[in-house]
């Protein structure tokens, strides 16, 4: 089997209103999609479908635990932005020895993270 | 407003590494990346984005399995693509059509709820998703 690319992520909301307000307001990202489901792009490579799980026959039962890395230009920067804008992150921001990461939930408590890898590969 | 400029990676939860890379690497295809840092954490490429398979009790987290359609792996062909994964002894649900998509959904062995993915229907401005990757 050859599987192309990944043609999207989706995180399960409770309350889409809410949950579009924080992904294009909060945290500003670009709506390419109102059909059916709010549809948002994350930077160049992957776009995120907000989903009522009523509207596919199922039901939430936890946020997803699958932590979207973002990557942006500068971790501490992005973090005090959302943080004037009342994002709570969990805990410091970690440095892994080649990378910068912040970790924080949208409103229904999907697992999010500000990233930046500093160090090359190899 | 925050600069996004990519995703560069979605973790996605195992029990088993050894069954996960088997499953991931073997069954699904993927390249493992030489620049996997640790045994517990191996990352594969998925076309344009990274899928980490890791274990969240070796990185003090709980194991949570993702709910459906978290991750939507495009394939060319829905029906094709799950012939495969039944022959390689994956249970792979009931093919649907949205209408201008097919899809079907598996796990893995972890139990993390996959989605075999194809639009073959235009966007409403005419162009493709092939046009647009």
């Amino acid at each position: 089997m050859i599987v192309e690319r990944a043609d999207f992520v989706s995180v399960p909301v409770t309350d889409m209103e809410r949950a579009t307000a924080f992904y294009g307001n909060t945290l500003g990202l670009p709506q390419i999609s109102e059909a059916g489901f709010p549809e948002f792009q994350l930077g160049e490579n992957v776009s995120v479908y907000l989903i009522r799980m009523e509207s596919i026959g199922s039901a939430f039962t936890a946020p997803h635990s699958a932590h979207l890395a973002l990557r942006v230009p500068d971790v501490a920067e992005a973090r005090s932005e959302l943080e004037a804008k009342g994002v709570e992150f969990d805990g410091e921001t970690l440095d892994s020895g080649v990378c910068h990461m912040a970790f924080f939930h949208d409103p229904d408590g999907n697992a999010l993270m500000l990233h930046r890898r500093y160090a090359p590969r190899d | 407003m925050i600069d996004v400029e990519r995703v560069d990676y979605i973790r996605i939860p195992v029990t088993d590494i050894e069954a996960a890379n088997e499953f991931y690497g073997g069954v699904l295809g993927f390249a493992r990346s030489p620049n996997s840092p640790a045994d517990d954490w191996v990352e594969y490429e998925a076309g344009n984005v990274t899928l980490v398979v890791m274990t969240p009790h070796t990185h003090d987290d709980e194991f949570t399995p993702l709910p459906p359609g978290t991750i939507a792996l495009r394939v060319a062909d829905v029906a094709d693509a799950k012939a495969s994964l039944e022959t390689a002894g994956v249970e792979v649900n009931e093919m649907w059509d949205s209408g201008v998509c097919h899809g079907a959904g598996f796990r893995d062995p972890a139990g993390n709820a996959i989605l075999l993915h194809h639009r073959h229907a235009p966007y409403p401005d005419g162009s493709t998703p092939d046009e647009q990757s």
